[in-house]
């Protein structure tokens, strides 16, 4: 069936109908400024208070990087160790899984109580969040690298180190980068939620702030930031994937449909 | 794919290649049992000979061919390659070729055969040359900055080969190379396997379950009983050199195939 | 994959291990029993909430909410989800946009409930709808696709006809995919539900742990917190062991 538009252009025009129904709509006054501030009030609010959102940004920005050193890089440590040893991982996977259907959002006021409102509740909240998806993203990945390699490599007289080095390092790079891409995802979304909830800085906190005294395009001057950080921090790995982009041709493949869902695991449940 | 005439071996054959198997058992623990994989099995390879082991599934063929490598232990028995034994994986003496190529996907299929010398800390002028060589005696000249997923299966498998070759090892161990290939491929791939056998004068173990394979390449066959491994019979392969498609139609080609395919069965 | 028995006890053993390190921690002072109440106290409390009658209300305006967001969310994201994947065109185009909808922390847009909304029943519901609906949408999507081409060529070389190929080809070859879908949709729905409880309401067990850790109350607290995991991994293992015995011919 031939459509008149290729599907791209079909897909920018309805972001761009979307941008523009953001302006129109409210200035219109069909739908209530309350719930839905046109886009130019949303922007204007937020160049008018930029250096408060600024500072919030910097707050945030800096809680995520801390947190995604723990989430991504325990994660992914601690994903390719049990991963690669059976008995562990047969030991410990499923309960780690079964940990995953547990709406962990509930343990940051715990974490209030401990650490207080400030950035290391948030950190440690953000980078337990991280950490779960990305060990178990990291566990499965480990297992897809082929065997074959090393025993390749002990053929050609290669030490343990050389194997760890030459072998098992580089053939697992596109599990460790999609283990960067979960980990990194979550951690932002345990660092906004956990800023919406309690703080006293941060994007999330501005956001509930404006909120409660109802000043919608600040609100959404907000979310608009936000917004920019996931899409700035997509594209990011995007471009680094793409880079590493020879190692996937040699990793197999072998996707069913529950490892496509079980992907979507791992996406922001919130 | 370069005439016969045109290549210099890369070493003359000597003593060097001579492979001893003495009374060589294998015996596997598992949690339930113990498995003997092979049963006192004796054999000699003189040097710059070509042999091939056949048998059915799990006859020990393949682990014999591990044991040979060094990347296993027997527990029983010696085994000894230019009369020294190999407790572990020995590139010098021995080159390995698995079924799969194994290329590593991020190396180029020129820094895959430079992979050994890598390795062992072989500076990198010297190693380049070695690589193209080893390319060039496997046909692929010209195909070193190609990666593996640019190239198609037999290629990517010669790679293999001359990653095996690239340190020059007297013995060279192949474990059903050309298995996963398409018949046609693995037709012309036998043909250039005898064409750099012969160019090289290397030592040759061969693993298949191809007995037309077995006959069409080999100087000598080895068959193996099935579980625990036994050598139940030895022959010489009396079809002169080089070998041609034409053979294989031929009558003595048919007598050989059916003498081993008569053990086989009596043994499986 | 279900474990031997020894894997089973293993586990078991791990779980009973963390409860006795917890216990001693607090018991023996190395950590502040004020800052973690003791995995025993914990344990009664927890037992003590289940009686108390506000605690019960609480969970079943939870589990309301949750049911209806999901009673909602799943008949529309199954058919968005399946036009996705019937309709190249149509998939090309929502595809990316959905990831996009993947990537983005959806925390962010509990405001814009509320604003719109007000805090009530509607709000919380209508946030877990908004939570699940993009995994219900790409979970229906990938099942439909998963349904294997061959099988859909030989029935039709049959001569089935479409109502059969729903039933005898569509059906039992997607079942434990939409089990499983089901399931993480459920996960991804509480998540939402009770971080909207968490975030703004009047009720709801979400509100409830939220008060306590704002009142410094951790024996609540941390009941709190372990009753909502147990009744989740509960539900979760649950739909798991129905998934297995459904899908025990795939590979």
């Amino acid at each position: 069936m031939k459509h008149s538009m290729s599907s791209t252009t079909l897909r920018r025009l309805i972001v761009i109908s979307l941008i523009v129904l953001w302006e129109m709509l409210p200035r219109a006054g069909l739908i209530p400024e309350l719930f839905l501030p046109s886009l130019s009030s949303t922007i204007a609010a937020g160049w008018n208070d930029a250096g408060e959102y600024g500072h919030a940004l910097a707050v945030t920005l800096y809680e995520v990087a801390i947190s995604m050193v723990f989430a991504c890089g325990g994660g992914i440590l601690a994903g390719a160790i049990v991963g690669s040893l059976p008995r562990p991982r047969i030991l410990i996977m499923p309960m780690i899984s079964s940990l995953y259907a547990v709406p962990l959002v509930i343990l940051y006021p715990v974490f209030t109580v401990w650490l207080g409102i400030g950035s290391e509740s948030k950190i440690a909240f953000a980078a337990i969040y991280g950490f779960l998806p990305t060990m178990l993203s990291t566990a499965a990945g480990i297992q897809t690298i082929d065997p074959q390699l090393v025993l390749a490599a002990r053929s050609m007289g290669a030490t343990l180190r050389q194997r760890l080095v030459r072998v098992i390092i580089p053939a697992a790079i596109p599990t460790v980068l999609s283990g960067l891409r979960v980990g990194g995802a979550l951690v932002i979304v345990g660092v906004v939620v956990s800023e919406m909830l309690i703080s006293s800085a941060g994007i999330g906190y501005l956001i509930s702030r404006y909120r409660t005294i109802l000043d919608s395009p600040h609100v959404f001057a907000g979310v608009l930031l936000v917004l920019a950080m996931a899409i700035a921090f997509n594209a990011a790995i995007k471009w680094i994937e793409r880079k590493a982009s020879i190692w996937q041709t040699g990793t197999r493949a072998g996707q069913h449909a529950a490892d496509d869902i079980a992907a979507g695991v791992v996406q922001p449940a919130t | 794919m370069q005439p016969l005439a045109n290549i210099t071996p890369l070493k003359p054959a000597g003593r060097a290649g001579a492979i001893q198997v003495r009374n060589v058992g294998q015996i596997f623990k598992t949690s339930t049992q113990d498995v003997e994989a092979l049963s006192d099995v004796s054999l000699e390879v003189k040097p710059g000979r070509f042999v091939v082991l056949v048998g059915p599934s799990g006859c020990g063929k393949s682990t014999l061919l591990m044991m040979m490598a060094g990347l296993r232990q027997q527990t029983s028995g010696t085994i000894l390659i230019n009369d020294a034994p190999i407790p572990q994986p020995d590139p010098d003496r021995v080159g390995v070729v698995f079924q799969e190529p194994s290329l590593f996907p991020w190396l180029t299929a020129e820094e895959n055969v430079e992979f050994p010398l890598a390795l062992r800390g072989v500076a990198k002028s010297e190693r380049r040359v070695k690589a193209e060589d080893a390319l060039k005696l496997v046909g692929l000249d010209g195909f070193g900055k190609r990666h593996p997923h640019e190239l198609s299966g037999g290629m990517k498998q010669r790679v293999s080969i001359a990653r095996g070759l690239v340190q020059d090892p007297p013995v060279l161990l192949m474990d059903e190379p050309f298995a996963a290939l398409d018949e046609q491929t693995r037709m012309t791939m036998g043909d250039e396997l005898l064409r750099i056998w012969a160019a090289t004068g290397k030592t040759v173990v061969f693993v298949t379950h191809s007995l037309t394979e077995a006959v069409y390449l080999a100087d000598e066959v080895v068959v193996m009983s099935a579980r625990p491994g036994r050598i139940v019979d030895h022959l010489t392969i009396s079809l002169p050199r080089p070998r041609t498609y034409e053979m294989l139609s031929g009558e003595t080609f048919g007598t050989l195939r059916d003498r081993i395919w008569r053990h086989i069965r009596k043994s499986a | 994959m279900a474990g031997t028995f020894a894997v089973k006890a293993a586990r078991i053993a791990i779980v009973v291990a963390l409860f006795a390190l917890w216990e001693i921690l607090s018991r023996s002072g190395i950590v502040n029993p004020r800052l973690l109440p003791s995995a025993s106290d914990t344990l009664v409390m927890l037992w003590e909430l289940l009686q108390r009658a506000s605690i019960r209300n609480d969970l079943a305006v939870t589990a309301s909410e949750v049911l209806t967001a999901f009673i909602l969310a799943v008949p529309v994201g199954a058919l968005i989800g399946f036009a996705i994947a019937e309709n190249r065109y149509f998939a090309e185009v929502a595809k990316p946009l959905l990831f996009f909808a993947f990537s983005i922390p959806k925390s962010i847009f509990l405001p814009m409930f509320i604003l719109v909304f007000g805090v009530g029943f509607s709000q919380k519901v209508g946030f877990g709808f908004f939570s699940t609906i993009f995994i219900v949408i790409m979970s229906t999507t990938t099942a439909v696709e998963s349904v294997k081409v061959e099988h859909l060529t030989v029935a039709r070389s049959y001569g089935a006809t479409p109502l059969q190929t729903a039933f005898r080809v569509y059906l039992p070859s997607m079942l434990p995919v939409l089990l499983e879908a089901l399931r993480i949709s459920m996960i991804f729905n509480l998540t939402g539900v009770i971080l909207a409880e968490m975030y703004a309401s009047r009720d709801g067990i979400g509100h409830q742990i939220a008060t306590w850790g704002e009142n410094f109350q951790m024996k609540q607290l941390l009941a709190g917190v372990v009753m909502i995991a147990v009744i989740a991994m509960t539900f979760n293992e649950l739909v798991r062991s129905v998934e297995t015995r459904c899908s025990h011919w795939r590979t």
